[in-house]
């Protein structure tokens, strides 16, 4: 067996995804489904409705009333808002876990990627696009191959260190050359056994190399890419790969954005971080 | 004890026991003052420039931009018996990705907005690790006055 197959193998460890979210999401990234398909979903699972209703009902959104089902939260906070709970709920343990190749402390990996996942929903409004709840999926995902590619990174660290220090590598291209595989093309292969929508699954294996994309995609992996790199430099749950991955200036050019715009963006990140982090602190 | 300063936040403290921390500095920049005979310090985690891009943000939270931040940092200092011609500053951070185009340069305007600021107000840097691609997290030992920097990834050193 090769290192690639190796690698590769060790997705099977990860945690299957809960049928439920695996159907969630399916009708979240399907144009043609409604908010009610999605809730009618969800509400069969009790364990992820009393979580989502335990953070509805929570000071932090003060509803006048008590919200006892998924539907009057669905008309009370919007489908979004709703979605945005579940998916945190779901995702939080096994993106809050060490990364201990990438030095990635418990919750680091989550706190980058829930920052990227905002992200993406604001460049998009920056840029006037309809929102899209795949946006804030993709942004939350895209380092899933990480958690898998940790213990990797973390063996052989010094040979991906020598590369991006000393001959100028970005850190993906390091993990490729030492590797094999590098963290994005892992996460594309997760999405895809996890049977995410091709859309998602795009958004993940390309975040940092959105020029590979081409089609229906091309617009949401370049929203993620860009996103990615804002939340980069933020350096919130920022690791032991630093900042040692390229912008691409084609999307920049792609989506009329100017460096004044990332500003912009990043100004509004703060707020909606300590919104979600009050989420999960509810429960 | 250990006292964290978050993104775009700013924390002044004359408790002997205390240390000033803040983590994951990337572009952004720490910035921090000490005084040695008041025994107060401060620590700033400001984020960005400029506060013109968004001045009702710059009024609800100051620490964000380097033009409210850095000042609001100082004269805060004073309140607890510091003075500007005590106060040795050290900074960190500024780091960016790899661009050649300059679009994600927000570190190196960060360094220039500050290094403005300054030399505006004639106060001069003692010690500063900044640029490059790395994830910095800086800490101020109020019971000596020491500044340690960690790079994600390496150890602790002083600053």
């Amino acid at each position: 067996m090769t290192q690639v197959e190796a690698i590769v193998q060790t997705i099977d460890r990860l945690p299957p995804l809960p049928a439920i979210i695996h159907q969630a999401l399916q009708r979240i990234n399907d144009p043609r489904s409604s908010a009610q398909d999605v809730v009618e979903i969800i509400q069969y699972d009790q364990g992820i409705t009393s979580q989502v209703l335990q953070v509805c009902n929570s000071a932090y959104f003060n509803l006048r009333r008590q919200v006892h089902s998924l539907k009057e939260a669905l008309v009370l906070l919007g489908f979004d808002t709703l979605m945005q709970i579940l998916l945190n709920k779901s995702f939080h343990g096994v993106l809050s876990r060490p990364c201990q190749g990438y030095d990635l402390d418990t919750g680091a990996l989550w706190r980058h990627s829930v920052s990227c996942a905002i992200l993406t929903e604001i460049v998009s409004r920056r840029i006037q696009r309809e929102p899209d709840s795949r946006l804030f999926t993709a942004g939350l995902l895209h380092d899933m191959g990480k958690v898998v590619l940790s213990a990797y990174v973390g063996e052989t660290f010094a040979a991906i260190k020598t590369l991006v220090r000393e001959q100028g590598y970005s850190f993906v291209a390091a993990e490729r050359e030492v590797l094999g595989i590098d963290h994005a093309e892992l996460g594309g292969l997760i999405a895809e056994k996890w049977e995410f929508p091709p859309s998602i699954i795009a958004a993940v294996r390309f975040h940092h190399t959105p020029w590979l994309s081409q089609g229906d995609f091309a617009e949401l992996v370049g929203l993620t890419h860009l996103a990615n790199c804002m939340a980069l430099l933020t350096g919130i749950g920022g690791g032991a790969d630093g900042l040692y991955y390229a912008g691409d200036p084609e999307t920049m050019h792609q989506f009329r954005l100017r460096e004044k715009d990332i500003e912009k963006c990043l100004v509004q990140l703060n707020d909606r971080l300590q919104t979600m982090e009050a989420w999960l602190e509810v429960a | 004890m250990r006292i964290i300063i978050g993104v775009a936040d700013m924390k002044v403290s004359n408790q002997a026991e205390a240390d000033l921390i803040t983590y994951s500095l990337g572009s952004c920049i720490g910035v921090v003052v000490y005084d040695s005979v008041a025994r107060v310090g401060g620590l700033l985690h400001f984020m960005l420039p400029e506060s013109q891009i968004d001045p009702e943000k710059a009024r609800k939270n100051p620490w964000m931009f380097a033009d409210t931040g850095i000042p609001f940092l100082f004269k805060e200092t004073y309140k607890y018996g510091a003075e500007k011609g005590r106060l040795i500053v050290k900074v960190a951070g500024g780091a960016q990705i790899m661009d050649d185009k300059g679009f994600f340069n927000i570190g190196k305007r960060n360094y220039a907005a500050m290094r403005k600021i300054f030399w505006r107000n004639n106060v001069l840097i003692k010690a500063e690790d900044v640029g490059g691609m790395v994830n910095r997290t800086v800490r101020l030992e109020l019971s000596t006055g020491k500044v340690w920097m960690k790079t994600s990834g390496e150890g602790e050193r002083e600053l």
